[in-house]
């Protein structure tokens, strides 16, 4: 897109996640370099953001405030200890005092002390900070883990292998998929596609249009294996990997690389 | 005198935790209420309530409450990261907004004006037909595109695009929000 958008809608629909492909990616690089249609968008987004009202009051419970305001005051704290090595600079003339000859060692030990509590609370800081991190990826392991557990042992879930097109890349595939839970698992192995495309699963279903499960370029990416969302309750009668231009269209337009049908 | 959204953000930016605490009652509710509505898990949505808060207390400085509006920030970033969450996905471009780019029509600093305006939203979005209320909710509360939609509810594309637009056009008249 190179001018404005024309209808005011755009911004909204931009800014509900209604717009998709081409639309989208228009709006965002026309917005990008256009100070006026940024302005619009900031507005769109505000008027969207009232739509959080229509929903029914749900107060968090008080120890949800209670647990940020200490994560707050943690934080508070590691910088109190850290700015405690400055403070015997302020002790200007202290040696021209007789005590001081008694008192300097225990200065110099104090600070010492600070800096040492400093140094073992930056530690502690990186280490709390780097369990933290290792409890939210192990939240998400567990999460991920969870999905396919119960796609593995859902009775209806079913299995599909994609086999390559006559003439196209080799590669081999396989999906699992649950129309109950509108969870789809795709794990498999393709030859890199050519020049600037990419490769796009869908889920073919036996009425509408084909349904995007995932854009991948194995050139760029190691993800051979992913899990994701598909609307619920869709019969489905086959799946299909396409070549498309890169990141993917909002429907297939390219020729089909690796077909699984549903028996 | 009750302290204004730009006020309290400059007293975080001094490290003034009772501000934070003051912006928490103010808007935790509200946002609670989105994130609530879109998970239907109440420890998740208090998750990433807390992160949403925290990362206003660690990175308040770079907002500019002159340019965005404080409650719009946060509403906009926490049902990205809910809808994140529900759909099992890494938010790509555009999904995670970097700047404070949310301009509210609305002063939401008071309970009382919050309070008034939900009523005046309920009101619009109860006053959409059936099925352009569906889609709104659809692509507000499920983060669905238009396709998503259509697969969703079996409509066509188009009729789903039609249906969208109707209902923002509906919402702006309703709420008065005309800007341009």
């Amino acid at each position: 897109m190179n001018g404005h958008p024309t209808r005011k809608e755009d911004f909204d629909l931009y800014a509900l996640g209604a717009l998709e492909g081409e639309e989208r990616q228009a709006i965002e690089s026309h917005v990008a370099h256009c100070a006026a249609c940024s302005r619009r968008l900031a507005e769109a987004q505000g008027r969207i953001a009232l739509l959080a009202l229509g929903t029914p009051l749900v107060e968090p419970s008080p120890s949800a405030k209670e647990r940020l305001m200490n994560k707050v005051r943690s934080a508070a704290e590691g910088r109190a200890v850290r700015l405690a090595p400055v403070e015997p600079q302020r002790a200007r003339g202290f040696f021209e005092q007789w005590w001081a000859v008694v008192l300097a060692p225990v200065a110099v030990a104090l600070a010492l002390a600070a800096l040492f509590l400093w140094t073992e609370n930056a530690r502690l800081d990186r280490q709390v900070e780097d369990l933290r991190a290792t409890m939210q990826d192990q939240r998400k392991q567990l999460d991920y883990a969870r999905v396919v557990a119960h796609l593995l042992e859902a009775r209806d879930t079913i299995s599909v292998s994609l086999a390559p097109m006559p003439g196209m890349a080799n590669g081999a595939a396989k999906v699992m998929y649950n129309e109950k839970m509108g969870v789809l698992m795709y794990d498999g192995w393709i030859d890199p596609p050519p020049g600037d495309k990419s490769y796009q699963l869908w889920v073919v279903p036996k009425q509408g249009s084909p349904i995007s499960a995932g854009v991948f370029n194995p050139a760029t990416s190691d993800s051979a294996h992913w899990l994701t969302k598909v609307p619920e309750g869709i019969p489905v009668k086959a799946f299909a990997i396409t070549l498309e231009p890169a990141g993917g269209t909002a429907a297939p337009t390219g020729p089909m690389v690796l077909v699984g049908p549903v028996s | 005198m009750r302290a204004s959204d730009a006020a309290l953000i400059e007293r975080i930016v001094a490290r003034d935790e009772t501000a934070l605490a003051a912006l928490y009652d103010r808007y935790a509710g509200m946002l609670s209420s989105v994130l609530n509505r879109i998970l239907r898990d109440k420890q998740a949505a208090e998750e990433i309530l807390q992160d949403i808060f925290y990362q206003l207390w660690r990175t308040a400085a770079q907002f500019d409450a002159s340019r965005g509006s404080v409650p719009g920030w946060l509403v906009v970033i926490g049902r990205n990261r809910a809808i994140s969450l529900l759909r099992r996905h890494i938010p790509s471009q555009g999904e995670e907004l970097l700047e404070n780019t949310v301009v509210l029509p609305f002063n939401l600093e008071s309970t009382l004006a919050q309070g008034q305006l939900l009523g005046r939203v309920k009101g619009a979005l109860e006053g959409l037909p059936k099925d352009q209320r569906t889609a709104v909710e659809l692509a507000y509360f499920q983060g669905m595109t238009h396709s998503e939609i259509a697969r969703c509810t079996g409509d066509p594309l188009g009729t789903v695009k039609t249906r969208l637009r109707s209902a923002l056009e509906s919402l702006r008249q309703n709420l008065q929000l005309e800007t341009a």
